[in-house]
């Protein structure tokens, strides 16, 4: 087999596994972020300081050793993840203790009318959270997460360290048969800019789709 | 009812033993200079802020018992605000209809009726519910807040200076709907400095200073014959404002 023909049914099954890696890893992280970001504004005592605890610490650890932990570290004590959802897992950690910093700042920068009047409605905290401050706190903290949501398909490739099949570790065997690193990782690192040029398109449409007069974002100046 | 109320904020006390009544179907106005605590009784009122003593009713639930569900009576007070504080994320008619949704647990359809109803009520007109808060005026703004109110039926709607962040042309239409609606028999209790307002609609007015109800009465004897002098010194100062404006 030529080395293009290796390479391209190779980096086909990469970019499947990079795909079904974000599938999981984005979504989650953005619920989890969210959740997060609630408790730590919301939250009883208990609830802020291990929220707090949650986003200091995984703030904390480079996103790599978060990676060895979640695979060799659980595994040393009965936990074995395999290396797909070790890496998936590593991702949401670390993604949603960010993304919970951007959900918090929107949370506090909503203005307490908003929640006089829903408590003035008799709308009960859940409900008011739920129906009143979360749809205006996502739109404000839509940037920041789609932020977020970049930087995960990019350090997504992390996750070659831990045996994940994804695009960079194609990119590594690939490049360790036929010793040919610039058309090995120039292409990949083009695939990486495709992903995440979709990717903004992507985020620029929802944030129309989500605008709402008052609610200015770039999208209008 | 409210009765003996005390509220103070670290070594200020707001409300220094506060009593009255609002019968129903009647329109009281509070007045008073800024900074007396009449926003923070209103606030007491519909327990937004909580009082640290006395006790409030609502006919004969005592809102101030620690054991009743605070957001199941909370929906029988309507609160005008007066910053409107619309949800800015939905449109005229959203706005009226979460109530109704998510508190009272009504069917769309059902919800949407009624809040077309109230907005009607407010004379919002039919192409106005579909745009969001930022697209309407302040007076438009403040009607929709007063149908959202409206749209919950409650037994009493508090009204928190609603005018005082609009300009006089906004501020007429606004009074306006207020004054039908006390027409109507929506009992009210009122904080406004729209002296002319206060005395058309009002059947008593209380004046209160300090974070004391000093003086009450209709309004014509306590606007024109007050027997208290912090009460001529306070109509006299808005009142000459009111002329410098003119």
């Amino acid at each position: 087999m030529s080395f293009w023909n290796e390479f391209f049914s190779k980096l086909y099954i990469g970019v499947l596994t990079t795909l079904q890696l974000l599938a999981v890893a984005i979504p989650s992280s953005i619920i989890l972020g969210i959740f997060i970001g609630v408790l730590r504004v919301y939250g009883g005592k208990i609830e802020k300081t291990l929220a707090n605890l949650y986003v200091h610490i995984f703030r904390g650890f480079p996103l790599l050793v978060t990676l060895m932990i979640m695979f060799f570290g659980l595994a040393d004590i009965g936990i074995r993840l395999t290396p797909y959802w070790a890496a998936a897992l590593a991702i949401i950690v670390c993604s949603s203790a960010y993304q919970s910093e951007y959900v918090r700042m929107s949370i506090l920068s909503i203005d307490e009318g908003q929640s006089l009047a829903a408590r003035s409605l008799g709308m009960k905290r859940s409900v008011e959270i739920l129906y009143i401050i979360l749809p205006q706190a996502f739109r404000i903290a839509f940037p920041g997460i789609g932020n977020e949501i970049i930087y995960m398909i990019l350090y997504s490739s992390l996750a070659y360290i831990v045996g994940v099949n994804e695009i960079f570790s194609v990119a590594i065997s690939v490049n360790s048969i036929w010793f040919k690193p610039t058309e090995v990782f120039l292409t990949t690192a083009l695939i990486y800019l495709a992903m995440t040029t979709m990717a903004s398109y992507g985020l620029k449409k929802l944030e129309r789709k989500l605008w709402i007069p008052g609610f200015e974002t770039d999208v209008k100046r | 009812m409210v009765k003996d109320l005390y509220k103070r904020y670290g070594d200020k006390a707001v409300l220094r033993g506060v009593s009255f009544e609002v019968e129903k179907g009647k329109v009281k106005v509070i007045m008073g200079p800024s900074g007396t605590g009449k926003t923070t009784l209103l606030k007491c009122i519909d327990m937004l802020v909580k009082p640290d003593s006395g006790k409030i009713w609502l006919e004969d639930l005592e809102l101030t018992d620690p054991r009743i569900d605070v957001s199941e009576a909370r929906r029988k007070i309507g609160f005008v605000f007066q910053e409107f504080n619309l949800f800015h994320h939905l449109t005229a008619i959203k706005n009226v209809m979460i109530g109704l949704t998510k508190v009272k647990k009504l069917p769309r359809g059902e919800a949407r009726a009624i809040a077309e109803r109230s907005l009607l009520k407010v004379h919002i007109d039919r192409e106005l519910w579909d745009k969001y808060p930022a697209q309407l005026s302040g007076g438009q703004k403040q009607r929709v807040a007063i149908a959202r109110a409206l749209a919950m039926e409650p037994m009493i709607m508090l009204y928190d200076e609603p005018t005082s962040a609009l300009d006089p042309q906004l501020t007429r239409e606004v009074l306006e709907v207020i004054k039908e609606l006390a027409e109507d028999g929506m009992t009210s209790l009122i904080v406004t400095h729209e002296v002319g307002f206060a005395s058309e609609v009002a059947d008593e007015i209380m004046i209160m200073i300090d974070g004391r109800i000093v003086e009450r009465g209709d309004p014509r004897s306590i606007i024109y014959d007050p027997r208290r002098e912090e009460t001529r010194k306070f109509f006299n100062k808005i009142m000459k404002i009111g002329d410098e404006l003119r």
